[in-house]
């Protein structure tokens, strides 16, 4: 992996989220402000109700802001209405989501197809069989999700994410909903991929254990950036 | 991305989406199926009719062109409409006139009744055939004191081929029975059963001579290549000719019959609004089933979202789907609807007599594009779910719904009116009517709408406490939110309001028209009395019984000029049609020196204007003729002209069934035009036959209008066509009942969890079953009292209103409508339930 010294490829400023609750606002997020590089790994770790996911949904895009406002690529996301942002994660995020979050009534292999044909990839066919054979699910492209385990399901949904080949991809929790073993090695395939892809990857847990295999790992505590760590010196980033 | 790019992936979405829409085809295809049908049955049916009159057209006017006058053809006309002149190739004459026939021999009072008499010269029908048993007689080759005779003529007499009658006195022996005249329409209003005689017979009867009931034809059959062209130069030719005689009327086989196409027309676009009803309801049905499938769908399209799909892809990929379900549904309805006049033909031949033809395709395109439009204008205001649907949802379940955008919401809701509208006016090719329809529509909606839901907020308020476990269920049921049985109360409220509404107005009319005459209006009219006979028929009136003897002079005229202007002028303008017959038309005269009664003045005074000859118009009558008090009108009688000045105009009132006329001239005017005498009286029903058989007997030429059976026929036919309106009516009904399947099935999931908790807490399945009922039960009789509520109030202002009777219909159809629906929603809610009623009680563990 190699640093970059470029712009960075999302930047986050004074991001505040509240939502209202009877007679009050509660403050989910809290004037938060963040930056990643191309190519980077950065874990958002922090306790239930941290406000880790809020964060998480408000970088994505796929929740507004009370108040500050995310760039990627240079690009304001407040300034964006929804066709904008969903034009911009077709071509540029990917997602792997706590409960998998895949389409019933396609195939593990149409599931896979779907966002590469959004974007109109031109081989999506042999990709999807390629990122199939990656996830070690080459010959489950029929099944459908209801026929997959747990960690097969969580599997398909990162040959989805990784399908358009995206610069940024966001996890949330990826591997909450598997036993250790499984989520374990859910998180290996996570990891070898986006290294060898070289994409950015935001990843939300609560797990410290992974958050250590994180060059940097931003602590997230009553919607406010309590702590971040950098290990970017070290080699053994993942 | 390009369009061939973002086209692939939707339709391959929209493909993978069909995947386990078996539930959603069913009921989809079932609201839309039963709509469809109708409005294609409808369709299918008038087009058959419309077809075999088209057909049949040379044979329904037994000729190409026919010239027709209430007076003798003058001569320069008949030189045109001989054989030889220009392309005539052959020709008929046909004299027409309503007369008395008596049975021979010791007749009695039952002996006689009024019959259409015809005849015609050799040659007649000119096209199609006239059938007759013995087989094989023609009316020009009959003898001159032979006769054909209609079945119901030989049957009202009590005679058969070989007896003798007796026509204005002559005696004529019946050679045969009529089985089929080709230029008779059957469902047409008549006098009485078809008489034919040879043109000699006639003479012999010496009936021709009096009064004006006569009608001339002459049949012209053309020789040429191209012959509607043929027959329009045909009648343009006679036309030019004849610019003195401008009441000839003409018909061409290109349009043989405008009273029955304008009649055809009016049933189509009345029958097809019913129709339209049950497709619309259908309407809501598919509005239901998406809202509750894209209820379900919500988390599979938060994740198309956050994937990068815009909403109008999401909402176009669904879209697309719903009407590929709908395609399925539209062509099982054209399917069912395309059997229509085959099914008419089975049950009703005599409508359909010459066969139901062909497949109707226009009828399958009316019903496809109504189907596809009704799915698609009703499917889009719940697909608008689609935009309303946060991508955040894939992190947080409960993530706040957005906004739809004001310009979906307000398109998607635009759309639906204005699609409602088109369709009313595709059917009823009358924009205000549709306009209004499809405000009516709105309103009753509406209300029914703002009913339920007050239903729903009462039952809701109840104290259930100290209620039965399975009453306290089913209120609980209704006040459940988000039920999804709303748009079922709503549509079959609908179709209970429609089918009562139909009925009640129904036989509300039907009683009015038999018993709603006044007690003292005449019961028999007499026409074409001369002056000198009026004395003898007075007196057999009086030995007879007959009281409230009505008389009055009648002259008969055609309308010369108006305001100056020489009819053939005006007839530029109003070329043909009721505007032309209007004006060229045999007009009634009479004369009176008082305002009969049941007449009142609106403007002007009666005789008034001591300089002038005086006239009274009625005042619609006035309206369409275009004149005003002050305004002259001329009047060709019978060879003579006389001019009068319009002083009053009069409203009349035609219920009171009196002798009235639109046209009214001061006395000492026309005393000395010739003329006959029209009569009325009233006679107990009993004495009615003794009166015609006399006053025939003496005055042959005199024609005894009973008006009891004419009356009903009248609501006979009347019945007919509102049977047929209920039946289609009960369209409605039945597509309310689809929706409430639907929407039991669409919450089969929740119900089977409960009824798997209640079988494990301790209930039987017949138990469970009876909760259930309870529930549809009481949903229907909302429904059905809201929908009889509505039909009550609906036809009391229809009838109150628009047809000024009084008093309302009966308050009993409400709670039978409530009740019939209740059973009806309990039969369709429990066979919807059926799979959720089966669920084991361990499902209520393992969830």
């Amino acid at each position: 992996m190699t640093m970059s010294s470029a712009a960075p490829l999302l930047q986050a400023a004074g991001l505040t989220k509240r939502l209202r609750s009877g007679s009050r606002d509660l403050t989910i997020l809290d004037g938060v402000n963040l930056s990643v590089d191309a190519g980077e790994f950065v874990c958002i770790v922090g306790p239930s109700g941290s406000g880790k996911s809020t964060l998480l949904g408000l970088l994505a895009g796929l929740d507004r802001p009370t108040a500050g406002d995310v760039t990627i690529d240079g690009a304001s996301l407040a300034a964006m209405d929804e066709d904008e942002l969903a034009v911009l994660r077709r071509g540029r995020v990917g997602f792997v989501f706590q409960s998998f979050q895949l389409l019933g009534n396609l195939t593990a292999r149409e599931n896979i197809l779907l966002p590469m044909e959004l974007t109109g990839v031109e081989d999506a066919a042999a990709r999807a069989d390629t990122l199939l054979d990656q996830v070690g699910l080459a010959d489950r492209g029929h099944h459908y999700p209801s026929q997959l385990s747990g960690g097969e399901q969580q599997r398909v949904a990162l040959a989805r994410a990784f399908g358009p080949r995206p610069a940024l991809l966001f996890a949330d929790e990826p591997t909450g909903n598997l036993d250790s073993e499984t989520g374990a090695r859910v998180l290996e395939m996570l990891l070898d991929l986006r290294r060898d892809e070289g994409t950015a990857l935001i990843l939300v847990t609560h797990d410290l254990e992974i958050a250590a295999r994180a060059p940097r790992a931003v602590h997230v505590r009553g919607g406010r950036i309590e702590q971040e760590i950098d290990r970017r010196g070290d080699a053994s980033a993942g | 991305m390009s369009a061939g790019a973002s086209l692939r992936p939707l339709t391959a979405l929209m493909r993978r989406e069909s995947r386990g829409a078996r539930g959603r085809l069913v009921f989809m295809t079932a609201c839309l199926a039963i709509g469809v049908a109708a409005v294609t049955g409808v369709a299918a049916l008038v087009s058959a009719v419309e077809g075999a009159v088209r057909r049949d057209a040379r044979a329904l006017l037994a000729a190409d062109v026919v010239v027709e006058s209430r007076r003798p053809i003058p001569e320069e006309i008949e030189a045109l409409v001989a054989p030889g002149a220009g392309a005539v190739s052959r020709a008929a004459q046909v004299t027409e006139l309503g007369a008395m026939v008596r049975r021979g021999g010791d007749a009695g009072a039952d002996g006689i009744l009024l019959a259409e008499l015809k005849a015609a010269t050799a040659g007649y029908p000119l096209y199609g055939e006239l059938v007759t048993a013995p087989a094989g007689l023609r009316p020009g080759a009959l003898a001159e004191d032979e006769a054909i005779a209609a079945p119901e003529l030989l049957a009202q007499l009590s005679i058969g081929v070989g007896d003798s009658i007796l026509v204005g006195g002559q005696p004529f022996r019946i050679a045969a029975e009529l089985v089929d005249e080709p230029d008779r329409v059957d469902f047409a209003m008549t006098l009485g059963p078809r008489l034919f005689l040879s043109p000699a017979g006639l003479e012999r009867t010496a009936l021709v001579g009096f009064g004006s009931r006569v009608k001339h034809r002459r049949l012209v059959a053309l020789e040429s290549e191209r012959p509607k062209a043929a027959a329009r130069a045909f009648i343009d030719g006679v036309r030019e000719a004849s610019d003195k005689a401008a009441y000839l009327s003409y018909k061409s086989f290109t349009r043989p019959s405008p009273g029955l196409t304008r009649a055809l027309d009016n049933v189509g676009a009345y029958l097809g609004l019913v129709a339209l009803l049950s497709l619309l309801l259908g309407g809501i049905g598919v509005a239901q089933v998406v809202r509750a499938w894209l209820g379900s769908r919500a988390p599979a399209i938060a994740t198309l979202r956050s994937l990068g799909m815009r909403p109008r892809e999401v909402f176009l990929a669904y879209f697309g789907h719903v009407l590929g379900l709908a395609v399925i549904g539209c062509a099982a309805g054209i399917a069912a609807g395309l059997a229509a006049p085959q099914l008419v033909r089975a049950f009703v031949p005599e409508l359909m007599e010459s066969g139901a033809g062909g497949l109707q395709w226009g009828a399958a395109l009316r019903g496809l594009m109504l189907g596809m439009g009704t799915a698609a204008v009703f499917s889009l205001p719940p697909l608008t779910a689609v935009w309303r649907v946060s991508p955040a949802r894939v992190l947080r379940a409960e993530a706040a719904p957005l906004p739809a955008p004001p310009a979906v919401r307000l398109g998607t809701g635009a759309a639906l009116v204005f699609g409602v509208f088109a369709f009313a006016w595709l059917q009823a090719r009358d924009p205000l009517v549709a306009a209004a329809f499809t405000a009516g529509l709105g309103v009753l909606v509406g209300l029914l709408a703002g009913a339920a839901h007050l239903v729903s907020r009462l039952a809701g308020s109840v104290p259930r406490g100290a209620l039965a476990p399975t009453a306290r269920h089913g209120l609980a049921a209704l006040a459940r939110p988000g039920a999804g049985v709303a748009g079922a109360a709503v549509a079959l409220g609908l179709g209970t309001l429609v089918v009562v509404a139909l009925g009640l107005v129904g036989s509300r009319l039907r009683t009015e028209l038999i018993n709603g005459a006044p007690p003292d209006a005449p019961t028999v009219f007499l026409v074409d009395v001369q002056p000198d006979q009026w004395d003898g028929v007075q007196a057999i009136m009086g030995e007879e019984g007959a009281t409230n003897v009505d008389s009055t002079p009648v002259v008969m005229a055609r309308l010369a000029a108006l305001r100056g202007v020489p009819i053939g002028d005006l007839l530029g303008e109003r070329r043909r049609g009721r505007g032309r017959w209007q004006l060229t038309r045999e007009q009634r005269l009479t004369w009176s020196e008082e305002l009969p009664g049941g007449n009142t003045l609106v403007e002007g005074e009666l005789w008034s204007d001591p300089a002038a000859d005086e006239i009274s118009v009625e005042v619609e009558f006035a309206k369409s003729l275009g004149v005003g008090l002050g305004d002259t009108i001329a009047f060709d009688v019978q060879g003579v002209t006389m001019e009068f000045l319009v002083t009053s105009l009069r409203e009349v009132d035609w219920a009171s069934f009196r002798i009235n006329f639109f046209l009214l001239v001061e006395p000492g005017v026309m005393e000395g035009a010739p003329g006959w005498r029209l009569a009325a009286a009233n006679l107990p029903a009993e004495k009615e036959r003794g009166l015609q058989a006399r006053v025939v007997e003496a005055f042959p030429n005199v024609g005894v209008l009973r008006v009891r059976p004419l009356l009903e026929r009248v609501a006979s036919t009347l019945g007919r066509i509102a049977l047929a309106v209920r039946l289609l009516g009960g369209f409605t009904i039945l597509t309310g009942i689809a929706i409430l399947a639907g929407a039991v099935a669409a919450s089969s999931m929740r119900r089977g969890g409960e009824a798997a908790l209640l079988k494990a807490l301790g209930l039987t399945r017949r138990g469970v079953a009876l909760l259930f009922s309870v529930e549809f039960g009481l949903l229907g009789l909302v429904a059905g009292l809201l929908g009889g509520l509505g039909a009550l109030l609906l036809s009391w202002v229809f009838l109150s209103v628009g047809l000024d009777m009084e008093g309302a219909p009966s308050l009993a159809a409400v709670p039978a409508a409530g009740l019939a629906t209740a059973a009806l929603a309990v039969l369709a809610g429990l066979a919807a339930s059926a799979r959720a009623l089966g669920s084991s009680p361990m499902a209520a563990l393992r969830r």
